[in-house]
């Protein structure tokens, strides 16, 4: 397995892959290979994704931080704390895939104590849909779900027909069942493990059925009962229980880690708790198998009548007859249409059924949003929020992620989100804005590029704002006079905002009205509203009032309260230019 | 105020946020100096010495007409009150001073404290050699010989005062009745 070197956002977390979510996130972690902690990795947050696990140390955040791929990941252990010791998280590299399994057995032994590595017996991708069944819900019947089928690339049209009654069973029962039976296989490793461990003898006598909880005997495959699979629960013993010695001692490594070949184990420390929660959803990360998505194509083509259909894995091929003429083209709206349906039909029946179609939604969606507003200046927009959308499913930090009572890692994770969200040049919120924002405006942005899902609370907001300045990130808080928040970028100072200010009044004393006024324009310039700051600097209007009436204190503009309302101008009230001529004047 | 046109205003006084308090305070003291440099010198202009408020905000001292813009009646008095107070509580070095007391309609404007018209009288005397000679207060201020001095047309509240400077410092005497008085210069 390697460790892969880490790009990190501007607020130092990990950069995401397109189509890469963020599933949880964990601070107080700490890495270890095999049983030696590594130096300057021992503080840290992990990152768990939809591909990759990340590790940033909180300490010089740039140099130590790597990834582990998540398709390099065997299996998985749990090891629950023991007095000193924290809870751990073990991951299992595969075996090099030129190399022989019983070469990498030896290989990982003379690394480490630990007994035979899982690559020579369990097949990784078996194992996991091993216990698969599926209920039939017209006739109760288990079926077996195929070997082949995969959560994130199957659709509703190749599932095979209950063996029993011969009717196609829904989608989502058949992804949920594949889902909870890989889950269940690997918490069966956990779980039988754990007595094997005390007394080998009577562990190695009676098997347990994971399913109807039969005890069968040792020598059985199958369980007597119910006809499901005990390969994986026999393989079981071999993984062994990892006792480990706290503190452990430090191990020697040249240089950076980044790109070293690991053959041993990472173990992930978490001395903050949350393993649970981090151990479940890499679990479920491993089974959903996101990454192959990548470069799957979209699904829900639409037929153009130029190019030959293409190889969709919606429409089954019988189902396509060469008709030639208008009736061949009616009839691949038909079946589009027909697809299409399906997809929707599908994705809305169930939330987790909807979670593994997001992808496949959000492009029909998209295509539909093309159709309908073809050459209309909306249809841009609409996608630019469809893709959005899309987007914020997976890069939010939502309180789900964390777990419960870890609020400051929460407060730290949405600070560093909206740095991001706030620097991220492609969306340009504070260019847009002039520089400056006001953090409700800020607020009500940010929660409506969640989608109405998952909302931050104003309060949880601007605790997270006022830990930019902690946590250095490139952007940062301000409060005015008045009380007023906004956020600036973090290099923003008055000074340039004056600048800016004294600039535009040169200007002004150099451009002559547009009709004429009773003062010298040549001396005084005019008169500048909030509103025309607001729209010259493309501030907002309470921004840019706060932004004047700042510089009024600095003794750089001055107020004329009139009819027309509160205008500024240039401080000609102390310049010593008329200081000169009124001294004349007086004896 | 028969030859106010003649009176040429500071270019601050074409500023349209002249005529608003200022809230930064070195602003508001920069507008303060500058209010109480136009009034003594439009008052010294018309040879004012006491100033009614209510005419004053009518006039184009405290409203510009081109500008549509007028110091209302609580703005002139806080400039007043500023002026009537002395340099070291800072105010204006008491160039103003209120003649009705709490009332404020009436104010004396001090283009020359008494004393300093106190120091020109005497200076005059010894220049005229005028030294114990009587002089009648009517003759100070209207009488021929004075056609040419600064004080000529003086209110006679202001010379009194200015007298009664001299007289603490022993310089003059003053005697006679009220409206009739005449004063002795040592």
């Amino acid at each position: 397995m390697l460790f892969k070197p880490l790009d990190l956002s501007t607020a130092l977390r990990p950069s995401l892959l397109p189509d890469e979510t963020l599933l949880f996130v964990q601070d107080a972690v700490g890495l270890y290979e095999g049983k030696y902690k590594i130096p300057h990795y021992q503080d840290g947050h992990a990152y768990l994704t939809s591909h990759r696990v990340c590790y940033v140390a909180v300490e010089e955040p740039r140099t130590h931080s790597v990834a582990i791929d998540l398709r390099d990941i065997d299996k998985t252990e749990y090891q629950a704390g023991f007095l000193k010791s924290s809870p751990k998280i073990t991951v299992h590299p595969k075996p090099p895939k030129n190399s022989s399994g019983s070469k990498s057995t030896t290989l990982s032994r003379s690394q480490s104590p630990r007994v035979q590595s899982s690559g020579s017996i369990v097949k990784p991708s078996a194992s996991a849909l091993v216990n698969a069944t599926w209920i039939c819900p017209i006739c109760t019947f288990s079926n077996p779900i195929p070997s082949n089928f995969d959560p994130s690339t199957a659709t509703a049209t190749n599932i095979p027909p209950c063996l029993a009654c011969g009717i196609k069973p829904p989608f989502t029962t058949v992804l949920k069942a594949a889902i909870a039976a890989a889950a269940a296989s690997h918490e069966g490793t956990s779980i039988n493990s754990a007595p094997q461990g005390g007394g080998p003898d009577t562990a190695q006598s009676l098997v347990s059925c994971p399913r109807c909880t039969f005890v069968n005997h040792p020598s059985l495959h199958e369980c007597e009962i119910c006809g499901a699979s005990l390969s994986s629960l026999l393989e079981a013993p071999s993984s062994q229980q990892h006792r480990a010695e706290s503190p452990a001692p430090l191990i020697q490594l040249q240089g950076s880690i980044k790109n070293t070949e690991i053959s041993g184990n990472i173990r992930l420390s978490f001395r903050g708790g949350g393993e649970k929660t981090f151990y479940e959803r890499l679990k479920g990360a491993l089974v959903q198998r996101k990454w192959l998505l990548y470069n799957a194509p979209p699904v829900p083509q639409q037929p153009s009548p130029t190019t030959a259909l293409p190889t969709n894995g919606l429409v089954s091929p019988p189902v396509r007859s060469p008709a030639p003429g208008i009736a061949g083209l009616e009839q691949r709206g038909l079946e589009a249409r027909r697809n299409n349906e399906v997809v929707i039909g599908n994705a809305f029946e169930d939330l987790e059924a909807l979670m593994a179609s997001a992808k496949q939604i959000v492009t029909l969606a998209e295509t539909l949003a093309r159709e309908s507003g073809m050459g209309d200046e909306n249809s841009s927009e609409a996608s630019a929020v469809l893709s959005e959308s899309a987007a914020a499913l997976g890069m939010v930090t939502t309180k789900d992620m964390l777990s419960s009572g870890s609020e400051n890692l929460y407060l730290s994770e949405l600070s560093r989100n909206l740095a991001e969200h706030l620097t991220d040049d492609t969306k340009g919120i504070l260019q847009k804005e002039g520089g400056i924002i006001s953090l409700i405006d800020l607020w009500a942005l940010f929660n409506r590029s969640r989608n109405g899902v998952e909302l931050v609370s104003p309060a949880d907001f601007q605790k997270a704002a006022e830990l930019w300045e902690s946590l250095r990130l490139p952007v940062r808080l301000r409060r005015f006079k008045s009380g007023l928040l906004v956020v600036q970028r973090y290099g923003w100072s008055d000074e340039k905002t004056i600048q800016q200010l004294q600039d535009w009044l040169q200007e002004l004393q150099q451009t002559p009205p547009a009709k004429p006024t009773p003062w010298d324009w040549r001396q005084f310039g005019h008169a500048i509203t909030a509103q025309e700051a607001a729209q010259r600097f493309k501030w907002s209007v309470g921004v840019a009032a706060e932004e004047l009436e700042m510089a009024e204190d600095r003794g750089i503009l001055c107020r004329e309260e009139g009819v027309e309302g509160l205008r500024f101008w240039g401080n000609h009230i102390t310049s010593h230019d008329l200081d000169s001529s009124i001294s004349n004047l007086v004896i | 105020m028969s030859n106010s046109t003649s009176f040429q205003f500071p270019p601050t006084y074409s500023f349209p946020p002249f005529f608003t308090p200022q809230p930064n305070s070195s602003t508001r003291l920069s507008q303060l100096q500058k209010w109480s440099s136009l009034i003594q010198s439009w008052c010294r202009h018309h040879r004012t010495y006491r100033l009614s408020l209510v005419e004053a905000i009518e006039s184009p001292l405290f409203h510009n007409s081109t500008l549509r813009k007028r110091i209302p009646l609580s703005e002139a008095r806080n400039i007043l009150d500023w002026m009537a107070e002395s340099e070291e509580k800072g105010g204006g070095g008491r160039r103003a001073e209120w003649i009705d007391g709490a009332n404020k309609t009436m104010v004396w404007i001090w283009w020359r404290r008494p004393e300093e018209w106190a120091g020109i009288l005497a200076d005059w005397i010894e220049n005229t050699g005028q030294k114990n000679v009587v002089l009648t207060v009517y003759e100070l201020v209207e009488g021929e010989a004075t056609m040419s001095q600064e004080w000529h047309g003086m209110d006679v509240d202001v010379m009194m005062k200015s007298l009664s400077v001299l007289v603490k410092r022993g310089k003059a005497q003053v005697f006679g009745n009220e409206g009739q008085e005449g004063v002795k210069f040592f």
